[in-house]
């Protein structure tokens, strides 16, 4: 996580579950503001982007992250 | 089914790759939420993009991410280039190609890192994009041709 994270309270939620959901649903989005988590698991970031701005709306900014027990090093050559 | 030819020559050994113009705006669900809730929505900017095979996924310069004002979905995750790994942060965003009749890309998740020189293009069309064409390079004639 970086320092002075905008989403840090959003990503001490996520670690919190990490473990379980990279069991249960490896590769799905969650979506998370404050500790508030959105109702289920989602296919692709373009569900779990809808999700959140029906759920927390767009005043304040929620996180849309992917679930991997492992966090990806994207490589951009 | 929309295609699109761009000329660009391998021989200049200072060209990156083939560059196509594209306008990067917010995604259409989050400028129907700003203007329900009545707040400014950005205009699309457009800017040049390089065509990258080499980038897994699709990176803007975290300046024009913020020119733009994608809005920030997550942060904390890792972009690694020539070995050296730069934090990102992920963004809403979509992405259309004008003067083409290519589809546009709309609700996508978009990477931003800060551009160590600021180049000749804003933005690397990873392969997150590139998958969904057929991209076909005619090296004696210097013509890309992306059909989706």
């Amino acid at each position: 996580m970086a320092p002075n994270s905008q989403f840090s309270a959003e990503l001490r939620v996520f670690e919190q579950h990490r473990d379980e959901w990279s069991r249960s649903h490896p590769g799905d989005f969650v979506v998370i503001q404050g500790d508030e988590i959105a109702d289920g698991f989602f296919g692709n970031y373009a569900d779990a982007l809808r999700a959140g701005l029906q759920r927390f709306g767009v005043r304040k900014e929620f996180l849309v992250k992917q679930v991997w027990l492992t966090e990806p090093v994207y490589c951009i050559s | 089914m929309g295609s699109v030819h761009l000329k660009w020559s391998p021989l200049d050994l200072t060209d990156p790759g083939p560059i196509i113009e594209v306008t990067v705006m917010n995604s259409p669900d989050v400028l129907s939420a700003w203007r329900t809730d009545g707040l400014e929505c950005p205009a699309p900017v457009r800017m040049k993009a390089l065509l990258d095979t080499g980038a897994s996924v699709t990176v803007i310069s975290k300046v024009y991410a913020n020119y733009c004002k994608l809005l920030q979905t997550s942060e904390g995750s890792k972009v690694t280039a020539i070995g050296a790994e730069h934090h990102c942060w992920e963004h809403a965003g979509a992405i259309s190609f004008p003067g083409t009749d290519l589809r546009p890309f709309e609700s996508i998740r978009i990477r931003s890192v800060v551009f160590e020189k600021e180049p000749y293009y804003a933005i690397l069309i990873g392969r997150d994009i590139l998958r969904n064409w057929t991209i076909t390079f005619d090296g004696r004639h210097r013509l890309v041709t992306i059909v989706d």
